[in-house]
């Protein structure tokens, strides 16, 4: 059945004409090629607006309105299904936001630009691919594809360090996707024997715990197949999000990344972990996902303390930031773990606003290492890195400190209303977690601000005297995220209504077992 | 049913073929004076010559299926298919031969006259349906790579290769004749059809006997396809030879084997009960060495040509995976597999001959910076290294997944994870040669003669499909669907 809208095909194929537009422009004409890669965004970012504007906020679960669902491989029953809902819209939302303002942020690139823009607007498709689908086989493909372009871009354009954490970026997260796939081909071949009667990939088909009295045998013992599986798909998504004990590659890669592919990694690649789980394996494996929820607030909580400790002792910036991203994915685990209207809902806001809050801040350490080619706090060899740049840069300290004030949850801020709602969730599914988990925020007070004093205070040094404060472009870009940060933090009911309904669907379903 | 003499020699057209080929190929040879570098005669006879043995292999596709020759081969859409992926594999390899440097240039002609001939045996085994007509098939194919292999007559490593090769070879084909007699004087029979049912019929304590057997059979075609543990020949056999050589080895002889191994399990072992457990067993095992043991030694290596045949072992590791499930699911995913395998390996022998022709080695550091000079041949090469390590949309991912989905049917989970790990490590090195030629700083500037405009255009002509077969693969189902293994009563 499809929809009376094309608008999904539409938002989806947009970069990828973007990125046929690309490689047709002459090499040399490197500002043709971005103004053209930010006319691309820009029209996908209009798209997704209509996209809010047409959605009925009512209905929970996929909208007929937007459903686009052809046959792409008949043996095995491969759809090419997009869909739309209340979570998947969000996601939409913020990759287009961030994608147009990444845009802005890598006009500085030099190095090679044609090869830049084409891979950036490439992943843009692929990300959006991986939101929409509603074929678990396609999600993968999407899923798999957008390493591509990524291990390029870090690869190419990243810091010294680039090629060993682009390597290891790919190797980690292959890894954990063949598990999924080996997870998505047993559900394919046990789907014919539940009430669905044939062998399908269709996400929401598969949903709803048909599988949980299924048994299997291995090396003699019984395994739950559920159990079983949810474990594999545990393990794909757990390292793309990244869930401790999988997140050792996500300091290496953002910090070699160049600025805009940091903001997206943090800003929308992480999500993509969360949203399969609220996808794919909760509404898949409901009663294992409740099975194990303990474990996943355990490994939430270890994320948020572990993650802010090692914030805490880092020396370079854009590490540090690296590392409070982990500590606050360990908060969207909590959320999901909790299993009740507020945390959900909570995990999915803390998605979004995690997004623009930590985009602000890798988008301004962007911005700062372009005029100090360092990203030092404290140099290795004890000296200070930076010193007095409120002085100095005071429009730029302002942008920070409201970046840094929404990342740390401060009332009045996007970051405060999600945080207190996963907290409201997890208060009553586990109060030992959720004091211990209160120290993690206390934490993440703690090494922003410690490093807001080492930085923006004190003496200026002398280096930092010849630094320039942000110019047009630079305010332009920010601007859209401050406006974000602030009046979601004081009005969240525009996102949270998106969502309210598919959540509520979702957290229905799971009460059930 | 059994066809007469002349109806049997109707459907055995594309081999009849390939014969008269080979034969016209060495009377033209003959008539040209040493001297004369271009023989565009001799090419040309040889491309038509193979174009027809193509044509007559497509129009036979569709027949239906019978037994010729008193029922000693069988002519099926599966042997169909698997024989065009064979002749398709040995043009290219021809062209690359003439195009090649690192074959000496009065060689030429021979690799091509030889290379059919191994043809001829490949396509016998493919579509053998008794132990006499297997054997023939496998010496056929065996004693011209023997030669082949040790092509570079002044080359101590290609010398090493071919004796290598030929011990080893003969060797196994000792031990397999072995098994296959001790078949013959317990059933009585050598013809396969005969063998099943016997099998079937057959006591416990009979079938105790006969396993050592099929393991000395396993092991002489388990050499062909270079399976752990009788692959200790292939890198060395690999290096030694030359690329052309390598590109043709790795292609029709692993084929054929893991078509005649795709038969006789079907055949031999198609039905449940002690037997197909053991034979499984053992297929597992071996598959899961062949996958790991070829990965790992691929991840030190310093010349990408023994990279990649190091890679080959473990991708025959892959298909035998196919082969252990033992249903028409395992059949339709392994012909698949070569399907893809065929192009991707064909692309990148193609790429690696033109940069080592240049250089005299093929290092891995040759291909430093290689996206400078020729954008276009490193995005493919790119391309390629990420379908054989089987990342999506490209194909050779597809055929990943038609492997896994056949495994996961039979619920042997343990092996899909196995296999799956297998491919993070083959993505390691894979991506070392990636990673060299589009991060680093290019050595030269040198143009490389090898990547003129017609190579160029023969190049993307191959490397469509690996793109192409990863999207839009629902025909190439279709296709490897049809192709279903004739039984012969």
């Amino acid at each position: 059945m499809n929809g009376s809208s094309n608008l999904l095909n539409w938002i989806l194929w947009m970069p990828i004409i973007g990125v046929l537009g690309v490689l047709f422009i002459p090499k040399a004409k490197e500002n043709l090629i971005r103004f053209w890669s930010l006319f691309n965004t820009v029209i996908s970012l209009a798209i997704s607006v209509v996209l809010y504007m047409k959605f009925d906020q009512t209905v929970p679960g996929m909208q007929a309105f937007f459903n686009v669902d052809y046959m792409w491989i008949k043996q095995f029953n491969i759809h090419y299904h997009l869909g739309i809902d209340g979570i998947s819209l969000p996601m939409i939302l913020l990759t287009s936001l961030l994608f147009t303002i990444c845009i802005l942020s890598s006009w500085t690139i030099k190095k090679s630009v044609k090869g830049y823009f084409a891979l950036f607007l490439f992943l843009q498709g692929s990300i959006y691919g991986v939101f929409l689908s509603l074929d678990f086989f396609l999600f993968y493909v999407f899923w798999e594809v957008m390493l591509i372009p990524m291990f390029f871009l870090i690869g190419i354009w990243g810091g010294e360090n680039r090629e060993y954490a682009a390597v290891k970026f790919f190797l980690y997260t292959f890894f954990g996707s063949i598990l999924m796939l080996v997870g998505m081909i047993a559900l394919y071949h046990a789907s014919a024997g539940t009430d669905l009667g044939v062998n399908t990939f269709d996400i929401l088909a598969l949903s709803g715990g048909k599988f949980q009295s299924l048994n299997m045998e291995l090396f003699g013992y019984t395994f739950s197949f559920s159990k079983l599986f949810f474990v594999f798909m545990f393990i794909g998504f757990a390292i793309k999000v990244p869930v401790f004990p999988f997140h050792t590659w996500l300091p290496h890669a953002h910090v070699q990344a160049p600025t805009a592919i940091s903001v997206v990694l943090a800003g929308v690649l992480l999500k993509m972990g969360t949203y399969g789980f609220l996808r794919i394996a909760f509404p898949i494996f409901p009663a294992a996902s409740v099975y194990f929820a303990n474990c996943i607030a355990w490994l939430g909580l270890v994320n948020i303390i572990y993650g802010a400790l090692c914030a805490m002792a880092q020396s370079d910036v854009k590490k540090l930031i690296a590392y409070s991203s982990v500590s606050h994915m360990g908060f969207v685990m909590l959320g999901l773990a909790a299993m009740s209207i507020q945390g959900m809902n909570g995990a999915v806001l803390q998605m979004f606003n995690h997004g623009t809050s930590t985009a602000m801040l890798f988008l301004l350490i962007g911005i700062l290492y372009e005029r100090s080619h360092h990203r030092w706090i404290i140099r290795p060899d004890g000296t200070k890195g930076f010193g007095g740049l409120y002085t100095q840069l005071p429009k730029y300290t302002i942008i920070f400190i409201i970046a840094m004030f929404a990342s740390m949850g401060l009332p009045g801020l996007s970051g405060f209303i999600s945080e207190a709602l996963i907290f409201l969730g997890i208060f009553e599914f586990n109060k030992t977690i959720t004091v211990l988990a209160l120290f993690g925020l206390l934490i993440g007070a703690a090494y922003l601000l410690w490093m807001f004093k080492r930085m923006f205070f004190g003496e200026v040094i002398e280096e930092c005297k010849a630094y320039t404060d942000v110019n047009a472009r630079e305010v332009l870009y920010m601007s859209p995220l401050c406006v974000a940060v602030i009046l979601f933090g004081i009005w969240p009911s525009p996102v949270l209504n998106i969502m309210k309904a598919s959540v509520g669907q979702l957290v229905s379903l799971m009460s059930q077992f | 049913m059994n066809l007469s003499y002349l109806a049997s020699l109707s459907h055995y057209v594309p081999e009849l073929m390939a014969v008269l080929t080979m034969v016209m190929l060495v009377f033209i040879e003959s008539s040209y004076g040493r001297n004369d570098k271009k023989r565009s005669f001799f090419y040309f006879g040889t491309f038509i010559g193979l174009g027809f043995v193509l044509l007559s292999l497509f129009d036979s596709y569709n027949d239906h299926s019978t037994a010729i020759f008193t029922g000693s081969m069988v002519i099926d859409p599966f042997s169909s298919l698997v024989k065009i992926i064979l002749v398709v594999g040995t043009m290219a390899s021809i062209y690359l031969a003439k195009e090649s440097k690192d074959i000496y240039g009065h060689l030429k002609p021979e690799f091509a006259i030889m290379s059919i001939g191994v043809l001829i045996g490949g396509m016998i085994l493919c579509s053998a349906n008794n132990f006499l007509m297997l054997y023939i098939g496998i010496e056929t194919l065996s004693i011209l790579s023997y030669v082949l292999a040790s092509f570079k007559k002044n080359d101590e490593m290609s010398s090493e290769a071919g004796l290598k090769y030929s011990l080893y070879g003969g060797v196994s084909a000792g031990v397999m004749l072995f098994g296959m007699s001790h078949i013959f004087g317990v059933l009585g029979t050598i013809q396969f059809s005969g063998v099943s049912a016997r099998l079937l019929e057959l006591p416990t304590t009979d079938i105790v006997i006969l396993l050592p057997a099929f393991l000395m059979f396993f092991a002489g075609v388990g050499y062909k396809i270079a399976a752990v543990p009788f692959h200790m020949w292939a890198p060395d056999v690999y290096e030694g030879s030359p690329i052309p050589v390598t590109t043709f080895f790795s292609i029709v002889p692993k084929v054929a084997g893991i078509a005649v191994l795709v038969r006789v399990s079907m055949i031999f072992f198609g039905s449940p009960g002690a037997l197909q457990v053991t034979w499984v067993g053992i297929l597992s095992v071996v598959a899961a060495l062949t996958m790991t043991v070829g990965n790992v030694s691929a991840i030190g290596q310093k010349s990408v040509k023994r990279m990649l045949a190091y890679s080959s072992i473990s991708h025959a590791g892959v298909m035998m995976l196919g082969v252990l499930v033992i249903n028409e699911l395992g059949v339709q995913s392994v012909l698949f597999y070569a399907v893809t395998y065929l192009f991707m390996t064909l692309v990148a022998f193609y790429i690696v001959t033109f940069v080592s022709d240049k250089y005299g080695n093929d290092h891995f550091d040759r291909f430093r910076g290689l996206i400078v000079r020729y954008p276009l041949m490193t995005v493919i090469m790119a391309m390629v290294m990420f379908s054989l390590a089987g990342v999506p949309p490209l194909s050779g991912f597809v055929a990943k997944f038609n492997i896994f989905g056949a495994l996961v049917s039979k619920k042997y989970y343990t092996l899909a994870v196995i296999a799956g790990i297998n491919s993070v490590v083959s993505l390691y090195y894979y991506l070392k040669l990636v990673r060299l030629m589009i991060f680093k700083e290019q050595e030269s500037n040198e143009v490389i003669v090898g990547f003129g405009t017609a190579n160029q255009t023969l190049i993307v002509a191959m490397a469509i499909p690996v793109l192409m077969l990863g999207i839009f693969w629902s025909k190439l189902m279709e296709l490897t669907d049809g192709a279903v293994l004739f039984i012969a009563p």
